[in-house]
């Protein structure tokens, strides 16, 4: 049998049903899916130092604890001519997408205080992680605190 | 007492249940409306070898996941017509039935391949209101099903099921810190398999209008950038990075545009990404936030979350005139808006006296009703039938990240618990089987 004769076959099976009025023929297709791999993976040079400063909820205001940080840190950036990678982080409450942007908020504050301090933009850089690397797991205040951060790497 | 102690019981098997399987779980919270009588005969199996599962239960399982439909079991069924001409409209009666489905599934010439012919019956205008033949693989019985139960689902309520859909979501176990796993599964929790894996952070992802792509966020190169992968193949694509955030990418119907997030700029504002040309074109310029993009279905405008007034809020653009209206105003957190197919009404996450929700707002009258009642809810997408929604959310008992959903009319209720303990941002793909 032809696929044409089948199908008529198959036609006739279904107007048998009743007077033949519209019938729908349609196919299912196998729902498959294929893994990528990744082409590169991320991975973190050796560092110098790595110090963190907290921020206040859905705030990008360094305080004055955060600010003498920055400062130490920069004169001895500025000396040893490292380079620093600032990351911005947020805690888990609000929109991820609205807190990557908070945490690149809070990366670029960093960056602005340590350009103030003398360090050469050049040698900065920034990415904001949002919500989606925490230093702490728990859904309270304790452990919201630690994960409104930002750390500077040096290297 | 007696009631306290059966929900005690309910509640353990819930729990112990979270971490023995990710099959689809449905709780009815409000007084749902009378469910649509249905009737399935097991279909004529006219193949030689055995059936690996009964499409009638297939069915069943399905028009009952969201307490829309009562579908009768074979066993109380009064006669098993599998040609119109045997149906007797009585029995049916009787058992106050108001759609019958009667069919056969029958040899292919294609080895490997079946074909079901069957019809949908209106039994009190004794009518038959649809006939269809499926050709599938032998292997593919199970879609077959959802797509039969997706074509009653349309006939009966007049808006297309999504049994055949998709739910892309992404996984971070609790047991390993830098593990991030995008995936996908059936809605059923069945068919869940990998579609990326990094140690580091994957977001945001977002289903190509004809279901056969995936726009996601990937940190594998240290910073955002954003990747399109093809399903079929697991090939993949990134899109032209530019400095600082790359993120938050949203398919314009038509296919030819995605909006997302860059902020290169100094700050994260909307652009547009050609995808023949590769180039970026800035939609907003504001010094504020703007991020979470979602095109109209009409592919007109564009909701975001912009900060401007001070607080995250929901604005919309025109892309045309590049107008741009704020569309809430209640409360001092509305994110992440999402559009229902109608384009008419909108959710969003909205915090209320320091909880977040999501809120449904129609954007003509302006009401607002908060649709879920859990903790730290976030990441709405809607059907593409537009009748439900699915979120991320928080289980408070066992401090997992978990998927829930609700009908857009509030009254059911479901979850579709991970097990590794961290499912996040759901995307509900588009109608996957076209008819």
């Amino acid at each position: 049998m032809t696929l044409f004769q089948e199908f008529l076959a198959l036609v006739v099976i279904i107007c048998s049903f009743s007077a033949c009025t519209n019938t729908t023929i349609e196919r299912t297709s196998e729902a498959t899916a294929v893994p990528a791999i990744a082409t590169s993976t991320y991975s973190e040079p050796s560092l110098a130092s790595s110090s963190t400063v907290y921020f206040s909820y859905d705030n990008y205001n360094i305080n004055s604890t955060g600010s003498e940080k920055i400062k130490s840190l920069a004169s001895i950036v500025k000396e040893n001519g490292l380079n620093v990678r600032v990351e911005g982080h947020c805690d888990e409450r609000g929109t991820r997408e609205y807190n990557l942007a908070l945490g690149e908020k809070r990366a670029n504050a960093i960056a602005e205080l340590l350009i103030i301090n003398g360090v050469s933009s050049s040698n900065i850089t920034t990415v904001s992680y949002g919500e989606e690397k925490p230093e702490s797991r728990g859904s309270n205040e304790k452990s919201w605190s630690k994960n409104r951060r930002a750390l500077i790497k040096t290297s | 007492m007696m009631q306290s102690f059966y929900k005690i019981i309910y509640l353990l098997l819930i729990l112990s249940s979270t971490y023995l399987s990710s099959q689809l779980r449905i709780e009815i919270t409000g007084g749902s409306d009378e469910p649509i009588r249905v009737a399935m005969v097991p279909f004529e199996w006219k193949l030689n070898s055995a059936p690996s599962q009964y499409l009638h239960e297939i069915v069943k399982k399905d028009l009952e996941s969201f307490a829309e439909f009562a579908v009768l079991n074979p066993e109380d069924m009064l006669s098993y017509p599998s040609l119109e001409e045997e149906i007797s409209y009585r029995d049916w009666r009787l058992l106050k039935v108001d759609y019958l489905i009667i069919g056969s599934v029958l040899k292919s010439e294609i080895e490997g391949e079946i074909n079901i012919a069957y019809s949908i019956l209106d039994v009190s205008r004794r009518k038959n209101i649809h006939k269809a033949l499926i050709k599938g693989s032998v292997k593919s019985l199970k879609r077959m099903g959802h797509n039969i139960s997706d074509r009653i689902y349309h006939k009966i309520n007049g808006i297309p099921g999504i049994f055949s859909t998709r739910i892309a979501y992404v996984d971070k176990p609790l047991s390993d810190a830098d593990s991030y796993d995008l995936r996908i599964t059936d809605i059923d929790g069945d068919g869940d398999l990998s579609l990326f894996k990094s140690n580091q952070p994957i977001l945001s992802p977002d289903w190509s209008p004809n279901g056969k792509e995936i726009a996601y966020v990937s940190f594998e190169e240290g910073t955002s950038r954003i990747y399109i992968q093809e399903l079929a193949t697991g090939n993949r694509r990134a899109l032209k990075r530019e400095r600082g955030i790359n993120s938050s990418p949203s398919w314009s119907p038509n296919g030819n545009y995605l909006s997302a997030v860059l902020s290169k700029g100094d700050n994260p504002d909307i652009y547009l990404y050609n995808l023949r040309s590769n180039a970026w074109t800035p939609l907003t310029g504001h010094y504020g936030i703007d991020t979470e993009p979602d095109w109209s279905p009409d592919g007109k405008s564009l909701i975001f979350t912009s900060n401007r007034s001070g607080s995250p809020q929901i604005y919309e653009i025109n892309i045309s005139s590049m107008r741009i209206k704020r569309k809430t105003f209640e409360g001092t957190y509305n994110a992440r808006a999402r559009y229902l197919p109608d384009g008419k009404n909108i959710i969003y996450v909205h915090r209320r006296k320091g909880v977040f929700h999501i809120a449904l707002h129609n954007l003509r009258t302006g009401k607002i009703s908060i649709l879920t009642d859990t903790f730290l809810d976030e990441s709405p997408s809607v059907a593409p039938n537009g009748n439900m929604i699915i979120y991320a959310t928080k289980d408070r008992e066992t401090d997992t990240d978990i998927l829930a959903g609700v009908t857009i009319n509030g009254k059911t209720r479901f979850i579709l618990p991970s097990v590794s303990g961290g499912a996040r941002e759901p995307a509900w793909s588009p109608i996957l089987d076209k008819y």
